[in-house]
């Protein structure tokens, strides 16, 4: 430690109520910006968890209104006129035929993290009298469950059941309250080709998203292709999840090659989540980092209300002999010692505030507690912040120390 | 070569008007001198002193110390001289008060950063001693009195071992039994060991007894 550093220390130490404000006004504000993003970083994973619980990251599927050619080519001479009216376009493919050789040829792919195919079908269920509407998934239940977790929202029962019971179905618990069932009634399903089928209820659907809860029905895929008549390798959709869900839409594109049905990323299909995550970031970032600003002006006050108070000495060392620049690194010292301490304090009670903040109850998605995520890069971020706007904060006024007239001070 | 070396020394103070306070000053100091400056409030005598500290660069003419020409040196430039090579004693104490009596005194030697810390305490009790102050090292500049902080400043002026100190009316807040002992300590400073002091004073019976009374008056000197 040289000489001007000694001289800071004794600055610092001598008054001890001053250094501690200083030290605090850092440690909030950095503590603040980590619980922030913290808290808003668990937010935002939760609201991907929440819709990815029922979004994959890729959708394969038949899109029916693409090219729809037409029913007579125009003709080529202009001596004929063209006039065909209501023209309809029978389609003769509906879903998808083949798709376990999709499936297959996408699990090939290496960023490919799990594929499940779905029959989705729109049916109307009968208990007795009432009549309700419903839309019947039939699903792969072992790759459903690994792309959407799903046995985690079921209730009353076990989704592996419905592959031991070919008549056993899922209900929403919203839908089973419609029609006014419980696990262990039986119902009937309706197609709108008019096929009927009996089914037993075997568990119930809590996915915490009420439109879903009061419209799904699940059976397996099996057997929903019996139902509707359909082939061993029949889906309407082809779902595939990706290791990283921020790359769906490259992924997707490369899958765009391997077949003529129509792929969509989650993003293309909502971009407003992207948008609505991107703007909690900008949110917790701004915050934060305006109260660390707040924190900074609060250093500079505090150094420059030490300057103005040891003003006279200031004079007296530049008599002695200490030069401008030994000035400026005498305060700076003190600023840096400020911010280093205030930061390393400040990271620590972040961390306390943010393991707080994750044990207070709070239902939501598959949490029971407020959502949190611990991410280095905000301790990292928060302490850089924290001391570069210290150093700021303090600089200024140890460039007004060095520039004091030792004989203006010392003559009065 | 003297140890003090002033030619034709104008300086004039613009605020609130345009005031020459030194008009044409000239004189040299030899080593080992002890000299006085005398003369009414207003004369210019501590102005004059302040551009001999080297640290009011404000005026026109030459300033030589020790063969060094000061004038036209940096402000960085002077601090060192300052450092190496100039004392001095104010009127009001100035000790660091957070700081001991002991640290007061070496800090313009740690500054100077030419010997060691061990070496540097030692010649900086030493000096304490010599001024009376034994036992009063680790005290804090604070605690102490004020005939006892002005001679801590001396010490503190001392440690570099100078070639010149200044001082500015350097016993003027002191009673006559402390400026007894500090005119003193000066005396010797120059007899044994051949300082050269050059006091700015009020007190006629310190200036008397000085070797040498340069008094000023309207800014210019009238006796040397």
């Amino acid at each position: 430690m040289n000489t001007n550093q000694k001289i800071a220390k004794v600055h610092l130490t001598s008054r001890f109520r001053q250094l501690l404000v200083a030290i605090l006004s850092v440690s909030f504000g950095i503590s603040m910006y980590i619980a922030m993003n913290s808290f808003m970083a668990g937010v935002n994973n939760i609201q991907t968890e929440i819709t990815f619980t029922t979004m994959s990251h890729i959708k394969i599927y038949n899109d029916l209104s693409e090219e729809i050619t037409p029913i007579i080519p125009k003709p080529n001479d202009s001596n004929t006129i063209l006039m065909v009216n209501n023209a309809r376009n029978i389609q003769y493919t509906q879903g998808i035929k083949n798709a376990d050789a999709i499936k297959n040829e996408l699990l090939n792919l290496p960023e490919i993290n799990g594929v499940a195919l779905q029959l989705n079908e729109k049916v109307f269920i009968r208990n007795g009298v009432s009549n309700t509407s419903a839309s019947l998934s039939g699903i792969e239940t072992v790759n459903e469950n690994k792309l959407f977790e799903t046995s985690k929202y079921i209730i009353n029962g076990n989704l592996s059941e419905l592959d031991k019971r070919s008549d056993g179905i899922i209900l929403g618990v919203g839908l089973a309250q419609t029609i006014g069932v419980k696990v262990g009634n039986t119902i009937s399903v309706l197609t709108s080709e008019g096929v009927s089928k009996t089914f037993k209820i075997i568990g119930l659907l809590e996915s915490g998203s009420k439109v879903r809860d009061k419209t799904s029905a699940l059976i397996t895929i099996q057997t929903a292709r019996q139902l509707f008549s359909k082939n061993k390798s029949y889906a309407t959709d082809v779902l595939a999840n990706t290791y990283d869900y921020n790359n769906a839409s490259e992924v997707a594109e490369k899958v765009r090659q391997l077949t003529g049905y129509k792929v969509e990323s989650w993003q293309e299909g909502n971009s407003q989540l992207e948008s609505s995550s991107l703007l909690r970031d900008i949110l917790a970032i701004a915050v934060s980092l305006t109260i660390l600003i707040v924190a900074g002006f609060g250093i500079y006050n505090i150094m420059n209300m030490t300057v103005n108070e040891k003003i006279k000495e200031i004079a007296i060392l530049k008599a002695m002999g200490f030069n401008g620049k030994d000035v400026i690194e005498i305060f700076l010292t003190q600023s840096v010692a400020i911010g280093l301490i205030g930061g390393f304090v400040g990271l620590f009670l972040g961390n306390v505030i943010v393991q707080m903040l994750d044990i207070v109850t709070f239902k939501i998605a598959s949490q029971n507690t407020l959502p949190v995520a611990y991410r280095l890069k905000d301790y990292l971020l928060a302490f850089s912040f924290g001391l570069i706007i210290t150093l700021i904060a303090g600089y200024l006024p140890s460039r007004k120390a060095s520039k004091v007239d030792p004989v203006e001070i010392l003559r009065g | 070569m003297n140890a003090i070396s002033i030619n034709n020394i104008n300086k004039h103070f613009y605020d609130p008007v345009e005031f020459q306070v030194l008009k044409d000053i000239s004189f040299d100091v030899k080593k080992g001198e002890f000299v006085a400056v005398t003369g009414k409030s207003g004369s210019g005598k501590s102005t004059l002193l302040y551009l001999l500290s080297t640290m009011d660069t404000q005026y026109d003419g030459k300033i030589e110390i020790n063969g060094t020409e000061l004038t036209g040196l940096s402000q960085n430039e002077l601090a060192k001289f300052r450092n190496e090579q100039i004392g001095f004693v104010f009127q009001f104490h100035f000790l660091l008060p957070e700081f001991t009596v002991l640290d007061n005194v070496m800090l313009p030697a740690l500054k100077l950063n030419k010997k060691s810390k061990d070496e540097i305490e030692a010649e900086a009790i030493a000096s304490l001693h010599l001024l009376g102050l034994k036992g009063n090292e680790h005290k804090k500049a604070s605690k102490i009195s004020g005939g006892q902080q002005q001679r801590v400043a001396i010490a503190r002026a001392l440690i570099n071992s100078p070639s010149i100190i200044m001082g500015d009316e350097p016993t003027g807040n002191l009673d006559s039994k402390n400026t007894n002992i500090v005119f003193d300590v000066f005396k010797e400073l120059a007899k044994e060991r051949g300082q050269t002091i050059i006091a700015v004073t009020h007190d006629d019976e310190f200036a008397a007894n000085c070797d040498r009374i340069i008094e000023m008056s309207d800014g210019k000197i009238i006796r040397q």
